[in-house]
């Protein structure tokens, strides 16, 4: 079968420094997969060059068979992919349903914004009818009209997860969605990946450190080092790789 | 925000109507006058608000835009004898097309680079209203002849008065429909986060140019009140003073909020009116006091005079 994402030989270049180099990686439809690897080996620059925030300088991105390089950066929602960020970017004086708003924009029919008429309130009723019900969903429906910048990084981080969600994604890229949370909080993240990928179909990318996580719910784990992919499989083969240890424990791979 | 604005938060504008159309046969000409100016600010004020505090860009070419909405309207009216009614919508499309213009060159400029580029436009708007002279008069300044709304002629503060009130209540109303609009609430996630924004399907340039595009729109329609009640114009009005003025309206109200341009634009623009019957000496030092105002006001309201109330009330807008 196909797979539903491919990156395919992808180069990215800053300058002078190779950011990622002939880079490839395949998601299968339905699954998570972990992008893991030392800071700075280019993960989050992989996220980039699938949000068009980055140009690769070679190589191409290839969505159910549909290239992303040709699209800008705000079509990628539209194509079925939302991603959350590492440092949350929250829109921090809008509210927790406002910032899910924000997220269903591309779903929301334009309407002529002056003025009161049928189409703007057939429009606004629908997409907040589908926000409370996010909300709801997420345990966030009590924080509904706080501003985002209010809330405690716990729930910020899972406000910037319901926004990339409203928006209904066939694929979600999550940026180290459990960096900086307590134990239970991350059992919570488990808990909401497990349900997006396997009852709701959301295929799931995930670069993270936290390899409690990684380990317990990845199909596959891909692993990066100075922008060059050097292992690719199950939780259980990465686990035992020697590259991978040696890429972590820093031995050889200094060099 | 979204959905639509309540009854309770439309009232007070068919409130700002009545008073508009009941006040002028009772109260002295000067405060008839003074409201104008006042009203006519609060329109300038709550479009840089949108650029500036809604979307988060940090530009300054307002006064440019107003200044076309007023030569728009005038010269229409004088040299085509176009009505104002047409004219002020002429003249405020034309403040937006080149607001637009303005905005696809800086489209890639952001914080001090679009506030320097944007306040070089401002300044050569100020040279082009001086120098065209065939046009504007120069220096020298243009006569207003009265323009006639659907039959009304103005000229007077007494019959303008009604007529600007009208022209406000349906900015503050249309506002108010905006900013609870998926292009409203646009704006804002563009201003918090580019990044964000992007990934939620926002096209950021485009949101960017809108908020140009309609907030030189308003500055064009202040542009054309400034018509209806003063009898002459001279490009002084559209000066660095008249930027830092409306710019303190907007910061000392309160940055991204509908009342805190129209509380700004109320004590601000009462300020040299105060100056300059109460306290007569200290006129001249009236830029330095708007200055102190200005500065004061970043350091210990950030929120501004609204985000206080707001905050005390505990509302978030």
């Amino acid at each position: 079968m196909q797979p539903l994402f491919q990156i395919r030989d992808v180069s990215l270049q800053f300058g002078g420094l190779r950011a990622l180099n002939g880079f490839s990686m395949e998601v299968a439809q339905g699954s998570i997969h972990a992008l893991i690897g030392p800071n700075g080996a280019g993960k989050s620059s992989v996220f980039n060059c699938i949000s068009r925030f980055y140009t690769p300088s070679g190589g191409d991105i290839v969505f159910d068979g549909h290239s992303l390089l040709r699209e800008p950066a705000h079509r990628i929602s539209a194509i079925g992919i939302a991603r959350t960020f590492q440092n949350i970017e929250l829109l921090r004086r809008l509210t927790v349903l406002e910032n899910i708003l924000i997220g269903m924009t591309q779903r929301i029919n334009a309407y002529f914004p002056f003025a009161p008429g049928a189409r703007r309130n057939a429009a606004e009723r629908n997409a907040v009818r589908d926000a409370d019900a996010l909300l709801e969903r997420l345990e966030l429906a009590s924080y509904r009209n706080v501003p985002a910048e209010d809330l405690d990084f716990g729930h910020q981080k899972l406000v910037d997860l319901a926004r990339a969600l409203a928006s209904r994604p066939r694929m979600l890229l999550l940026d180290e969605p459990a960096a900086g949370l307590r134990n239970r909080e991350i059992a919570t993240i488990d808990a909401l990946l497990v349900d997006l990928a396997r009852r709701q179909g959301i295929t799931v990318v995930l670069v993270e450190h936290v390899m409690q996580l990684v380990m317990a719910v990845a199909d596959r784990i891909t692993v990066l080092n100075f922008g060059e992919k050097i292992a690719e499989g199950a939780p259980e083969r990465i686990r035992a790789d020697p590259k991978v240890i040696e890429a972590y424990l820093g031995t050889a791979g200094d060099a | 925000m979204y959905g639509s604005p309540s009854y309770a938060r439309l009232a007070p504008l068919l409130a700002l109507v009545v008073i508009g159309i009941v006040l002028p046969p009772l109260v002295p000409q000067y405060f008839l006058s003074l409201g104008n100016t006042l009203m006519m600010y609060a329109i300038l004020a709550v479009g840089l608000d949108l650029l500036l505090g809604w979307a988060g860009q940090f530009a300054f070419a307002h006064i440019a835009f107003y200044g076309v909405g007023v030569y728009g309207t005038v010269l229409l009216q004088s040299k085509l004898g176009i009505p104002f009614i047409p004219g002020v919508l002429i003249a405020a499309a034309l403040a937006g097309l080149i607001a637009f213009l303005i905005a696809v060159a800086a489209i890639r400029l952001h914080s001090v680079y679009l506030a320097l580029a944007t306040f070089a436009f401002a300044e050569s708007a100020q040279w082009v209203f001086n120098s065209w002279e065939g046009l504007t008069g120069g220096a020298d300044g243009l006569r207003i002849a009265p323009p006639s709304v659907l039959g009304w002629t103005t000229g007077t503060d007494a019959r303008a008065f009604p007529v600007i009130a009208i022209i406000l209540a349906l900015v503050i109303g249309a506002t108010m429909y905006l900013t609870r609009s998926r292009l409203g609430r646009s704006l804002c996630a563009v201003r918090d986060s580019e990044h964000a924004a992007a990934v939620s399907g926002i096209d950021v340039f485009r949101t960017r140019i809108w908020a140009f595009v309609i907030s030189g729109t308003y500055a064009g329609v202040a542009g054309g009140t400034f018509a209806l009640f003063q009898s002459f114009v001279n490009p002084e009005a559209f000066g660095f003073s008249q930027i830092v003025l409306v710019l303190s309206m907007v910061v000392v109200g309160g940055l991204g909020t509908l009342p805190g341009p129209l509380i700004g634009a109320v004590l601000l623009g009462l300020l040299p009116e105060i100056m300059r019957t109460a306290m007569r000496g200290l006129f001249v030092w009236q830029e330095l006091v708007y200055g102190l105002i200005l500065i004061l006001s970043m350091m210990f309201m950030p929120r501004g005079i609204w985000g206080l109330i707001a905050a005390r009330g505990g509302r978030s807008k």
